[in-house]
């Protein structure tokens, strides 16, 4: 045990040593400089070039094999996801929409997307509120799929959120490997490509599902039109760094009424919250919406993350995001109604 | 997996394996899900072995894994089952405990946040019986319980077992996902791409009145 943490401390000091180079600066400001300018580059890359890959997600002893492929064409970005074990599952999203093929389902999924420049407009920024929550550090030079890589570690400084190891490749910043970390450092997910083509343009072939739509179920997502379905509901109490980032209402697959949608981050992680009325607020209806089945209270594992549901004010309350399980949970937990007439009401 | 395999997967963990053999061994990874498994243990295994050196390949890494791979006694071998994999590596390798934190923390929230082990029983207000699912992946449907499961509330209270149906967990990641940083983004859809154990009945229910277009 002793020894591995002596190696992990002795990665450090090729960073602290370019630290001393500019005496200006703290070394560990400049090391963590050094690895977001590396993490900005590699959200410039994975945002603005073409790229066809196929990678390895390793998650709970589980592989799956997927193809990427990502096309930036025209001031338009395309991307196809798609699972090569067999499900025939896709994704394909665009400016305007995300599609998920589920023809193991008979369902396509449609999910609108309004705002422009959706993918750039997600990046993280890695700003000071990020500084606060997460180390980052730029460590050693290795090798991945027989490239020279650069391994960024970002760590999480207390257990609301996960952390990151990623080998960007030396010459394009591309993420060849990256691993999902608790606190401590343990591996929960991985992601590793074994193929990585960077072509100067791609066909639209590459970029067309391979389901055949036919007879599939179509749902579509809808954003709300309306802003007054925004309930008063609210977290009233966050894990450090957390703040409220979106607050909008749409109406999810199957539903009939708005659900409030919140989105709350820590510049790196986020956290969606759903809050959805009880039946009995909704207009009659002579449809089943999800709001009739029984109240969901628990926990569930999404991937990386976690799903929480509760009910709270008789509205039920679903928290989800790549954060562990005690964030989604306390976040769930917190919401209330910051109306007095929504208090009133039930 | 035989030795050929074996040295095939390690030479590509280690980041040596030419392309072309790279193309194959893909090929077969993508035909052959038991070989798949064998590929995610043996990752899995590596990672868990490297553990805190930041990913840095050691001496007679390759060596270690495959004594792991062979069932070196005192190294259990992670199941198939959900989430077992990271708690008992941890025992194991002993990676651990990060500087400054209370070990009793520390504990707590392994459990809570590496699946099998989650003790969902001390979820405040412990309701009925609640049973948690894999990324959306039906428990009492399931034809391979293993992979569905989890762990169920010890069952204080006699009401049916109230689940997050899958196809709602669908829906609340789908719409999620925009919102997702990039670095988690392709995470979460990975994670309904490869949900192909996920059952039919539960998201063909929850979306048959939704919208339908011919």
């Amino acid at each position: 045990m002793m020894s591995i943490l002596r190696s992990r401390a002795g990665w450090l000091v090729p960073c602290a040593m370019v630290g001393v180079l500019f005496a200006s600066l703290p070394q560990r400001s400049l090391a963590a400089n050094d690895a977001r300018e590396w993490l900005a580059r590699m959200n410039r890359a994975l945002a603005t070039r073409n790229y066809d890959g196929t990678f390895f997600h390793l998650s709970d002893g589980r592989v799956e094999t997927m193809r990427i492929v990502h096309r930036v064409h025209a001031g338009r970005v395309t991307e196809r996801l798609v699972s090569m074990d067999g499900s025939g599952r896709e994704f394909v999203r665009n400016n305007d929409e995300l599609t998920c093929y589920l023809p193991d389902q008979h369902t396509i999924l449609v999910e609108p997307r309004q705002d422009h420049g959706p993918f750039l407009g997600s990046l993280p920024q890695f700003g000071d509120d990020v500084n606060r929550f997460y180390h980052i550090e730029a460590l050693d030079k290795s090798r991945v799929l027989g490239h020279p890589a650069r391994l960024i570690v970002v760590t999480p400084t207390d257990q609301y959120r996960f952390g990151y190891r990623l080998w960007l490749d030396e010459t394009t910043a591309m993420p060849l490997k990256t691993q999902l970390c608790d606190a401590h450092g343990q591996v929960i997910e991985q992601i590793l490509f074994a193929r990585l083509d960077m072509p100067e343009s791609i066909a639209d072939a590459e970029l067309t599902p391979a389901v055949h739509s036919e007879g599939m179920r179509w749902v579509r997502q809808e954003p709300a039109t309306d802003s007054a379905s925004v309930s008063a509901y609210r977290a009233s109490e966050l894990p450090p760094g957390f703040h409220l980032t979106v607050a909008g209402a749409q109406t999810l697959g199957g539903a009939h009424v708005p659900a409030t949608h919140l989105v709350y981050s820590d510049g790196l992680a986020t956290v969606s919250v759903f809050v959805e009325a009880p039946r009995d607020a909704t207009p009659p209806s002579d449809k089943v919406d999800v709001a009739a089945e029984p109240p969901m209270q628990g926990l569930a594992r999404v991937g990386s993350g976690f799903a929480f549901s509760t009910v709270v004010q008789g509205h039920q309350v679903t928290a989800v995001g790549e954060v562990p399980a005690q964030t989604v949970e306390f976040i769930a937990h917190s919401v209330r109604s910051s109306s007095s007439s929504d208090l009133a009401a039930h | 997996m035989s030795e050929q395999i074996r040295e095939q997967v390690s030479a590509f963990l280690d980041g040596e394996l030419p392309n072309s053999e790279t193309e194959l061994l893909l090929k077969r990874l993508t035909k052959d899900a038991g070989l798949r498994e064998s590929f995610g243990r043996y990752a899995l295994i590596g990672e868990s072995l490297r553990g805190a050196t930041h990913g840095h390949l050691t001496k007679g890494f390759t060596a270690r894994v495959n004594r792991a791979i062979d069932g070196e006694p005192s190294i259990a071998l992670p199941t198939a089952a959900k989430g077992g994999v990271s708690r008992r590596w941890r025992s194991v390798a002993g990676v651990a405990v990060a500087a400054g934190v209370a070990a009793i923390a520390v504990v707590s929230y392994q459990h809570r946040a590496n699946g099998p082990g989650l003790q969902v029983a001390d979820v405040r207000e412990a309701v009925p019986t609640l049973v948690a699912q894999s990324g959306g992946a039906s428990v009492s449907g399931s034809a391979k319980p293993t992979e569905a499961i989890s762990y169920t509330v010890p069952a204080t209270l006699a009401e049916a077992p109230v689940v997050m149906p899958a196809a709602r967990l669908t829906n609340y990641v789908f719409a999620h996902s925009k919102y997702s940083s990039v670095m988690g983004q392709n995470d979460v859809l990975n994670d309904l791409l490869s949900e192909a154990d996920a059952q039919e009945p539960h998201a063909t229910e929850a979306s048959r009145d939704s919208r339908t277009v011919p």
